[in-house]
């Protein structure tokens, strides 16, 4: 165990260094640098810019201060918002991020969960059809889409929810279901589809042949091994809601990290930019890492190499 | 006694079903899904729909009518006299005269305002006449005194779908938006192939240790959410629609270069490749002949599934602002520039978000369609 851990955050280490490298380079190879706008500044002025942000250093030595920083957890100033640093942005944003990410969480496996079950147990009739209905809409529909209907139906006509804000729990709902649709489509299917093929097994068979009630077999000996698929995607599903809040965060006006990572995109601050992705990379990486470790606890057929 | 048995009757007798062919096998399977057929045919229509309407119509995608800002397919207006149209009123008590057969006519030119009265006065032909629009209602006052106050829905015969809020023609951009995403997916998703077919097939038909690289390359590459990578690089690269497709095509290809090196390295231990290297086929003839071609199918299922991914990126994208530049438009610039009117003009929201609705169930179903249908594993 403890070796299989090691070797994972090894993984984890290079992959985040490369992360670092790649987006580093890509900001840095942008024409024309941070400072051209309309506007041009007077080359003294851009000079003591570039030499206030250490523009002039060499590139090695620019990459290797930045990467003292994060480890620093320090991820350098914003070159729009004088005065502002990206952690500032961060420690700003994240905690509405995290509230919203995790309600969503919560109600995706709360309804997803149960719904994939019924869909299971009733194969083909048409519970299953309303089910696999709705994961088919919430799979194909765009989430701005979704957030769009719901505002119009539940704010504009019926004017019974918020459009904007996380004030009270009222206006956490259409969020979280916009945000969710897709995620909870996913996990209902598989879910499905995970039970459909345990309960076919022969250990199944013998439950049963043993003369255990139907609601023991599902679930003691079936439930537990559906959900182990399921598990696995909990990683990819932290990092589909987290990436796809920039969409809602903008939407619902939610002063989260992704409407902060959309205006520093709008506004071309390169150095936010830089910052959130290495941020989000490093924290989907972390959730994914910690789901792994937790999978393959869960599931002893998993051998740790 | 001995009579000469007629051949046909022996045929008739024998028990074989009718031979087919692979592929009129996945044909078959295919076109006896109902979703999978209706979501071809959906898309056909769409390909149709998308070339052949700026032929049509009057307008072209980039046109612009400030006078038509923001009018919707079905037009409140008052009615007037039989045969004599409609007058329609916009939000800036601009008055358009409508005619009768749902056509816009003129734009009536202001003559006089009265803002505290609420009454304003315009010429209207050779008259003039007079809105009164105090407590909550609009009426029309001619100069011999007629009054109309009745408001009626008629159709907008000029703009099918409306007018978006520069004036444009919605039908005619819903077209060209159609156009552009659909070729962003086809031509991201063409790259995407390539790069993957190329890749997965290299790293499955070598083996070994460069095997061990270039997955581990691919495992970097997959560990952060690909959203994240195509944002990146469309910051970097200016905005516009080779841009969306370098974006998508230089990241998606993930899946498939896995799904290509799977199927390659089960396919190359068997007997058929070690007769190709008898003979002393080159490894090129070998991956370019044998191998890919016999994981042709789970290639196309794994492509088909790309394109209403690349659909939704472009769309994502787009509504982030990133997308394709103005004055063309792609179906998610058309959704983004149309939610602030969400309020007060939804159709201008609702047409396009339909349109993406509506091509990603055809692929989905057509991609499920085929999954089933080239599935040897479902084989019955």
């Amino acid at each position: 165990m403890a070796r299989y851990i090691a070797k994972r955050l090894l993984m984890m280490i290079i992959t985040l260094f490369l992360i670092v490298l790649i987006t580093f380079i890509l900001m840095h190879s942008v024409p024309g640098g941070p400072f051209v706008r309309e506007k041009t500044l007077p080359p003294q002025v851009e000079a003591a810019l570039n030499e206030k942000y250490h523009l002039n250093d060499p590139l090695p030595k620019q990459f290797f201060d930045y990467v003292k920083g994060i480890l620093r957890f320090d991820f350098g100033p914003s070159l729009k918002y004088t005065g502002k640093t990206v952690n500032d942005f961060i420690s700003n944003g994240f905690p509405y991020s995290a509230k919203l990410g995790g309600i969503t969480i919560l109600f995706v496996l709360l309804t997803a969960i149960p719904l994939g079950i019924v869909a299971a147990l009733k194969n083909g009739k048409w519970q299953d059809m309303v089910v696999m209905a709705i994961a088919t809409i919430g799979i194909t529909i765009p989430s701005f889409v979704i957030a769009s209907v719901l505002i119009y139906i539940f704010s504009f006509r019926l004017n019974i929810l918020p459009t904007f804000g996380l004030t009270n729990w009222k206006s956490y709902i259409l969020p979280v279901i916009a945000l969710g649709g897709y995620s909870l489509s996913f996990v209902a299917r598989l879910m499905r589809s995970s039970l459909l093929e345990v309960m076919g097994q022969d250990y199944i068979r013998t439950a049963r042949a043993k003369g255990l009630p139907e609601v023991r077999v599902i679930t003691k000996h079936a439930l537990r091994n559906a959900l182990i698929p399921v598990a696995t995607i909990l990683g990819p599903t932290i990092a589909n809601l987290l990436t796809g809040s920039f969409v809602i965060e903008k939407i619902f006006a939610i002063p989260g990290m992704g409407k902060h990572f959309v205006e520093s995109i709008t506004n071309r601050d390169y150095t936010v930019i830089l910052g959130f992705t290495v941020f989000y990379a490093a924290f989907l990486i972390a959730m994914i890492f910690i789901v792994d470790i937790f999978y393959s606890m869960i599931d002893p057929r998993i051998k740790l190499e | 006694m001995w009579e000469k048995l007629d051949i046909r009757q022996e045929e008739r007798e024998k028990i074989v079903s009718k031979r087919r062919s692979f592929l009129s096998d996945v044909w078959f399977r295919f076109s006896h899904k109902p979703t999978a057929i209706a979501g071809l045919m959906v898309i056909v229509l769409m390909i149709l729909f998308a070339i052949l309407t700026p032929s049509f119509t009057s307008h072209t995608f980039s046109s612009q009518v400030l006078d038509h800002v923001s009018m919707a397919p079905w037009l409140k207006s008052i009615a007037l006299d039989e045969g004599e149209g409609y007058i329609y009123v916009n939000q800036n008590l601009k008055l358009i005269h409508v005619n009768a057969d749902g056509t816009l006519g003129q734009t009536l030119t202001r003559l006089d305002e009265d803002d505290i009265n609420k009454v304003n006065t315009y010429a209207f032909d050779e008259e003039t006449l007079q809105l009164k629009y105090g407590g909550g209602s609009q009426t029309v006052v001619f100069e011999d005194g007629r009054e109309f106050s009745d408001v009626v829905k008629v159709k907008n015969k000029t703009y099918l779908l409306g007018t978006d809020t520069l004036g444009r023609d919605i039908l005619t951009r819903l077209a060209h938006g159609t156009r552009i995403s659909l070729l962003v997916a086809f031509l991201a998703t063409a790259v995407n192939m390539i790069i993957g077919i190329l890749y997965g097939g290299i790293a499955g038909y070598k083996g070994g240790n460069v095997d061990g690289v270039m997955m581990r390359i691919v495992d970097i590459i997959s560990a952060i959410p690909l959203t994240l990578y195509v944002i990146l690089i469309m910051v970097i690269v200016e905005n516009g629609m080779t841009s969306i497709i370098i974006a998508l095509s230089s990241v998606y290809w993930v899946n498939m270069a896995r799904v290509v090196r799977g199927q390659i390295l089960s396919l190359k231990e068997q007997e058929f490749i070690s007769a190709a290297l008898t003979i002393g086929s080159s490894p090129k003839t070998i991956l370019m002949r044998h191998l890919i071609p016999n994981s042709m199918g789970p290639i196309l299922v794994t492509a088909t599934m790309l394109i209403p991914q690349a659909i939704f990126m472009e769309a994502f994208l787009s509504y982030l602002g990133l997308g394709v530049q103005p004055p063309m438009a792609s179906l998610g610039t058309m959704c983004n520039d149309a939610t602030e009117m969400l309020r007060s003009a939804p159709y201008q929201l609702f047409l396009p978000a339909a349109m993406i609705c509506l091509i990603m169930f055809a692929f989905n179903f057509v991609g499920d369609g085929l999954r089933d249908a080239l599935d040897p594993q479902l084989r019955k």
